[in-house]
């Protein structure tokens, strides 16, 4: 059994993380739950209304469209970022000088800022000047150049995740290549003279032993598009008729333009409980597919 | 004493003699993305006649603008000046968070020919709290070397919506990438700009005026939404139109190819660097019937929060920004318009016709006065655009579409 004094001295140790914790993420998160509780503007006294907002976000119906369209995103873009990141890691994880090139090349669009790399395919995607429109005319793809954003939202949403796409498929591929890399080279040997083809190593040997960094992959996935909001604001801004205006979108609209800080704090707490619920399920399938 | 310790010596005493200098400094803050150039040139002018109470301009990011404010008046460390999106007044005023300077500016001969529609949102309740900083109008801007191919008269405009169809068409019919006219379909602030002095000039309102009040209201309205509807679905209007979220409206009229156009004073300058051998003409957005004009006043207002320690100095500039001198010397100079009506015609003007032109708006420019500006008509989510997109683009019957935005803001203005 440990003494007290050594009690308090492991306590002393963890002190500064305990601190972070509290400050940067205990408080805020307190502070949001008071605020959410309040018609709370910046430049107007506060009001309590108890579970007012939070009522209103359950009658709102631009909260439902922005909530739907959201998932509909996220569940999209998911298993194309996913399936094109192990593929991509499949193909250039043996260290060779030109699949450690492709994996660079690959890779590069990752360090790009998000709001960079938004305004770059909003111009690419242009009507009049996008080089997209330009080359699907010139393949004779299409003979008259689509508008790409505004018009229709289906139409946006495809573009928006052609360019999320290429800016994070990197990102997933570099995390799938050093899970292959972690797999004994034996392992995969073994199989070999037993005479496993490729593919039957890919799926006896290389996915279970690479499971928790698929799992990984797809929350980080699932969590960064339950998020999006630069490539929506930059891109669409919401268009056409607020159907393509995501839940951190409306967030946003609230709490500064509206200045509705307390409307927007009980909408961020929803969309925090939305994705903490979606993480667990997460896991626990993966567990159970584990078990 | 070493070389060292003499710069350090030096440099205290300059620093002892420079803080108190910048500490008699008037600071001002104005918003990003407002008319820049005017508002630098504007403190330039001020600082070069008042060098012993200087203004020490700062840019805010517009978004951040809100709560950069309302931070500061919570820690007492405010301007005392304050430039604001002229939309955003009514708010402020209301919360409390402003000087009211009506006794100070009461009298002032100047303030009867300031813009109405920048005095208007700088009043509340019968109180004055700011002056016009700079001002936009919007104004039909007109190709004339289209309207000579498509056989129509360059010095004869469009003097009512009928005529602009029947125009537009004719533009339209010349074929190529050139179309009669230019809807944005996916910019709020664009369309009430533009589109909403079509529908005040035919005698209609748009944003309610008070809490109770009621939006959207007379023929006007839907016989606009009408016309802007036959011209999308006759072609008269490019289709990438539709994607339009404002980010490129400025360069439209310049490109050459749209016959005519509701756009601000602020394109002479761009038209003219994008297109330098097009010709072009300008007049009063028109209503119905002909003889109906009206215009949008958009621009900045000056302020100041509360919590200024320099509340006479504030009130100086704004003196100063309403002064004969400042409105030809300054504003009319630099081709800007002129924030009171009565100094529109000055040498700057008079030496370019097309600014004098626009200038006219300036007497019928309105601006809307609501303390829910951005969340009833300015946002992209609100309930102003989603009418005008069901009106453009959908097949809804109007009055529906038109009851179901009034029912919007009527809940929003309520809040």
């Amino acid at each position: 059994m440990q003494s007290g004094k050594s009690r308090y001295v492991g306590l002393l140790y963890v002190a500064p993380a305990l601190a972070f914790v509290l400050v940067f993420t205990l408080y805020p998160l307190a502070q949001m739950a008071w605020m959410s509780l309040h018609n709370w503007s910046l430049i107007a006294d506060k009001k309590f209304i108890g579970f007012g907002n939070f009522v209103r976000a359950w009658n709102d119906p631009q909260f439902w469209t922005s909530l739907g369209f959201t998932l509909k995103y996220t569940l999209l873009i998911t298993p194309i970022l996913m399936i094109a990141g192990y593929l991509i890691a499949l193909l250039t994880a043996e260290n060779r000088p030109l699949r450690q090139f492709t994996r660079s090349v690959v890779f590069a669009p990752v360090v790009i800022g998000l709001g960079a790399s938004s305004l770059l395919w909003y111009w690419l995607f242009s009507y009049d000047f996008g080089l997209i429109n330009r080359a699907l005319i010139d393949l004779g793809v299409i003979a008259r150049p689509v508008v790409w954003f505004g018009a229709d939202a289906d139409i946006s949403m495809w573009a928006v995740i052609a360019s999320i796409v290429w800016k994070v498929v990197g990102f997933g591929t570099i995390l799938f290549v050093a899970a292959i890399h972690a797999i004994p080279q034996d392992i995969g040997e073994a199989a070999m003279v037993d005479g496993a083809s490729y593919w039957q190593r890919v799926r006896m040997i290389v996915l279970p032993l690479t499971a928790r960094t698929i799992l990984l992959v797809t929350l980080v996935s699932v969590i960064g598009s339950l998020l999006a909001f630069d490539q929506f604001y930059i891109m669409t801004a919401g268009q056409p008729r607020n159907l393509t205006a995501t839940s951190v979108f409306l967030i946003y609209l609230n709490s500064f333009p509206y200045l509705k800080l307390g409307y927007g704090a009980a909408l961020s707490l929803i969309l925090a409980g939305i994705i903490l619920v979606c993480t667990v399920l997460q896991m626990l399938l993966s567990r159970r597919s584990h078990a | 004493m070493s070389l060292r310790l003499w710069k350090a010596a030096l440099a205290g005493l300059l620093a002892a003699v420079a803080l108190p200098a910048l500490a008699e400094d008037l600071q001002m803050w104005e918003r990003s993305g407002g008319n820049a150039g005017m508002v630098d040139a504007l403190v330039a002018a001020w600082n070069e006649k008042n060098p012993d109470r200087k203004i020490n301009l700062t840019y805010i990011p517009h978004t951040d603008m809100v709560p950069k404010i309302a931070q500061a008046i919570a820690s007492g460390e405010v301007p005392d000046l304050m430039g604001m999106d002229l939309i955003y007044g009514p708010q402020f005023e209301a919360a409390g968070q402003l000087v009211d300077i009506t006794d100070k500016v009461k009298d002032w001969p100047e303030l009867k020919t300031a813009v109405q529609g920048h005095m208007a949102v700088s009043t509340y309740e019968g109180r004055i709290y700011g002056v016009p900083l700079y001002a936009d109008v919007s104004a039909l801007f007109y190709n004339k070397d289209l309207f000579r191919k498509a056989g129509l008269d360059p010095e004869k405009p469009p003097t009512n919506l009928a005529e602009i169809r029947e125009y537009a068409d004719k533009i339209t019919a010349l074929g190529g990438d050139v179309k009669g006219y230019f809807l944005a379909g996916s910019c709020a602030g664009c369309n009430i700009f533009t589109v909403a002095p079509l529908m005040w000039a035919a005698g209609a309102t748009v944003e309610p005026e008070a809490a109770n009040g009621e939006p959207l209201d007379g023929d006007g309205v839907k016989e606009v939404l009408q016309w802007a509807r036959d011209m999308v679905k006759a072609g008269n209007v490019h289709e990438d139109a539709r994607a339009e979220t404002g980010e490129t409206f400025h360069l439209r009229f310049g490109s050459g190819k749209i016959g005519m156009m509701g756009t601000g004073n602020f394109n002479i300058t761009l038209a003219k660097e994008q297109n330098p051998s097009m010709d072009f003409g300008i007049a009063l957005l028109p209503g119905v019937t002909s003889g109906q004009v009206s215009s949008f006043a958009g621009g900045d207002i000056v302020t100041i929060p509360k919590g200024s320690k320099r509340v006479d100095d504030a009130v100086d500039f704004m003196k100063f920004l309403l002064s004969d001198e400042t409105q030809v010397e300054v504003y009319a100079k630099m081709l800007n318009m002129t924030t009171r009506g009565d100094m529109t015609e000055n040498k700057y003007f008079a030496a370019e016709p097309k600014v004098q032109q626009v200038a006219k708006a300036i007497a019928v420019a309105k601006t809307p006065y609501t303390l829910k500006f951005f969340e009833l008509i300015n946002s992209p989510q609100g309930p102003w655009l989603q009418m005008l997109q069901r009106a453009y683009y959908e097949d809804t019957d109007l009055d529906t579409i038109i009851a179901d935005a009034k029912a919007q803001m009527k809940a929003i203005a309520a809040e």
